[in-house]
């Protein structure tokens, strides 16, 4: 049993990464992702639940009872760092002892633990080297393992898989989830890559600038995003954005103009002015349809195989610049011209330079508030 | 044209290699060559010795006053060296790993102590001693010996502490570690060559000094080798101690040439820090 409440925490800085006001609850048993750009505090508070750092405010609570003035030896808590910080100067055997050694298990037990580790793990062979003479794959899982040893009741895991090769990190990241499952012990996972959260993360928090801009199942981040910014960060291809604006009870976008959709007819307080419209690149399909519809020169096509993605520009004349929150990293206007990406049938035959034409279901269309970011449609 | 370039190379190097050798050997091995000759040849100004003799060797060491002041220099420089070091690596971790407000200052001071004239401070310290009843006594040169040796084991330190990872250290925090255990089971093994390097350091500074040495003892009590070499005398008063001093010399050498050897990768290592590798 481990449940994690975070409750206003905070954590002051000079630099990047500083918290402020943070509110969570990490249930028991979750595998519970912390994910956003560089600088946004994601590792700060995994440093604070682990008892790395002080907060500066606010409360956490493990299982009910406040943790902050512990001392991160007696939380019980096992943390896999994104350097693996393995001592260099022990062998792999006395790596994963070390815990042990330091809680005073008996010799037998601390070598049936470790054997078992390194079973789980695959290390049993690797047991007797070095760090020095491991492979990366090799260090990520003795880190792995060092944690696992503690029998702890909390995982916290800090960019694990960033220093791994793409393939190897793939295969790492199905492992974590696998054992994750199996041992049903909560997991705190920290990472950048919005892939690696979504395909982990029982739950995730979406973290920006220290704040916490939503909290919620892959699937809930993905198609009801709360503001711009995780709209943005969540998907890969990113969301496409097109400014848009609300005359009388009509949409207008660059594309065409459209009815309102319902839920924002409705909607109490209606906003004026202009919006930000966005929708995901596989929403544009090909084929005769209703407006709106995308009609542009195809500027460069990508073909992965199971996927294709299309790169199109339409002219936003008439609308102003599409503001969205500069750390995503999306790319702006360029000449009154904004970039979509669709993702079409691989079997589409498309070329650069051809003429497309794709339609978008209004359903699928997402309004922003662009002052604040928040989502308008429900 | 590429070989004769690589042979004149390797020429000038070997020659410049043996040309500092030899300006740093020969007075060793003169002195080594002294310490082997007969009473009566000490003048006759052979590089070789005519007669190989160990008679110099077994007046210095038959001699109680030397053995006395060789206990002496072992055990003073062998605690300064321990307490340097321990108080050295405490204060470097501090220094290094906690946000200590002012820790540019304690390093700049901590320098500037080891910049100061030691002979500038001897007449006071000789009043002192007195006065506390330190004077000829091992705390009376352990404590000076603390005093200028740890500035530098200081500044070897905790460059090389800067040099290792913090995640190490966290990581020990997480599994488990008070921070004791955590810089004495993690951080002091991979701090290793530097801990020795500060050691050696601190060694052969107290091993060395002749200063204190001379002005704060007075008998066998604390008195170490260097000045007690200055104090030997002839057999007679017509006779020159050369051969017992070359001996005396020789025997003291030994040991920090023993250390030096022995720990000479460590040293290396030690000197071209930052091979630490997280």
């Amino acid at each position: 049993m481990a449940e994690i409440e975070l409750r206003k925490l905070s954590k002051s800085f000079d630099g990047a990464g500083a918290v402020t006001e943070t509110s969570l609850c990490i249930r028991d048993g979750e595998l519970f992702v912390l994910v956003g750009p560089s600088g946004c505090g994601k590792s700060t508070l995994l440093n604070l639940i682990v008892g790395l750092e002080q907060p500066s405010g606010g409360e956490i609570l493990l299982d009910g009872q406040r943790i902050e003035g512990v001392d991160p030896k007696d939380r019980n808590m096992a943390m896999v760092f994104q350097s693996y910080a393995l001592y260099p100067h022990m062998s792999v055997r006395e790596n994963l002892a070390f815990p042990l050694k330091l809680a005073k298990l008996s010799r037998a037990e601390i070598e049936e633990r470790v054997q078992r580790a390194a079973r789980t793990l695959e290390l049993s062979d690797l047991l007797g080297r070095k760090p020095a003479a491991l492979s990366g794959g090799q260090r990520q899982r003795v880190a792995m393992g060092r944690a696992l040893v503690r029998e702890p009741r909390v995982f916290l895991l800090d960019e694990p898989l960033s220093n791994l090769d793409a393939k190897l990190r793939g295969q790492m990241r199905a492992e974590i989830a696998r054992l994750q499952r199996r041992l049903g012990t909560t997991m705190v996972y920290v990472t950048h890559d919005q892939i690696e959260a979504m395909t982990l993360g029982d739950r995730i928090a979406v973290l920006r600038r220290g704040e916490v801009q939503q909290v919620g199942t892959p699937r809930e981040l993905y198609e009801r995003p709360a503001n711009l910014f995780v709209a943005g960060f969540i998907g890969s291809p990113a969301m496409n954005f097109l400014p848009a604006r609300l005359s009388a009870d009509r949409l207008e976008l660059p594309i065409g103009a459209l009815r309102l959709p319902e839920g924002l007819r409705t909607a109490r307080d209606r906003p004026e002015g202009s919006l930000v419209a966005g929708f995901r690149p596989e929403h544009l399909t090909t084929g005769e349809g209703e407006v709106p519809v995308v009609e542009a020169e195809v500027q460069l096509v990508e073909w992965l195989g199971a996927d294709l993605f299309v790169h199109l520009e339409v002219p936003i004349e008439g609308f102003g610049e599409c503001a969205l929150p500069e750390d995503l990293g999306l790319s702006p206007s360029v000449d009154g011209r904004r970039r979509l990406v669709a993702r079409l049938d691989p079997a589409t035959p498309v070329r650069e330079g051809d003429r497309l034409r794709l339609q978008l279901p209004p359903g699928c269309l997402q309004l922003f508030d662009p002052q604040s970011g928040k989502r308008l449609t429900p | 044209m590429r070989d004769r370039g690589g042979v004149l190379e390797r020429l000038f190097w070997g020659a410049g290699s043996l040309l500092v050798l030899g300006y740093a050997l020969v007075p060793v091995a003169w002195l080594v060559s002294l310490s082997l000759k007969r009473a009566a040849d000490l003048g006759d100004g052979r590089f070789l010795p005519a007669a190989v003799s160990a008679e110099n060797y077994v007046t210095v060491l038959r001699d109680p006053q030397f053995s006395a002041s060789l206990v002496n220099s072992l055990g003073i420089a062998a605690i300064a060296t321990a307490l340097a070091v321990l108080l050295a690596l405490l204060a470097a971790y501090a220094i290094v790993r906690l946000e200590l407000p002012g820790r540019r200052l304690i390093l700049a001071a901590a320098l500037a102590i080891a910049m100061f004239p030691p002979v500038s401070i001897i007449g006071p310290l000789f009043n002192l001693w007195r006065g506390f009843g330190l004077y000829d006594s091992w705390a009376g040169l352990v404590l000076p010996y603390l005093t200028f040796s740890l500035p530098l084991a200081l500044w070897s330190l905790s460059a090389f502490l800067r040099e290792i990872p913090w995640d190490l250290e966290q990581a020990a925090r997480v599994d488990g570690a008070t921070p004791l255990q955590a810089l004495w089971r993690v951080i002091v093994p991979l701090a290793a060559p530097g801990v020795v390097t500060a050691a050696i350091l601190v060694f052969m500074f107290s091993w060395n000094d002749f200063l204190f040495a001379s002005a704060l003892t007075s008998t066998n009590q604390a008195r170490t080798v260097p000045a007690a070499i200055a104090f030997f005398t002839g057999s007679s008063r017509f006779e020159q101690p050369t051969g017992s001093i070359a001996a005396a010399s020789v025997v003291v050498t030994l040991p920090v040439i023993l250390l030096v050897l022995v720990f000479q990768r460590r040293i290396v290592a030690g000197l071209t820090a930052g091979a630490v590798k997280g």
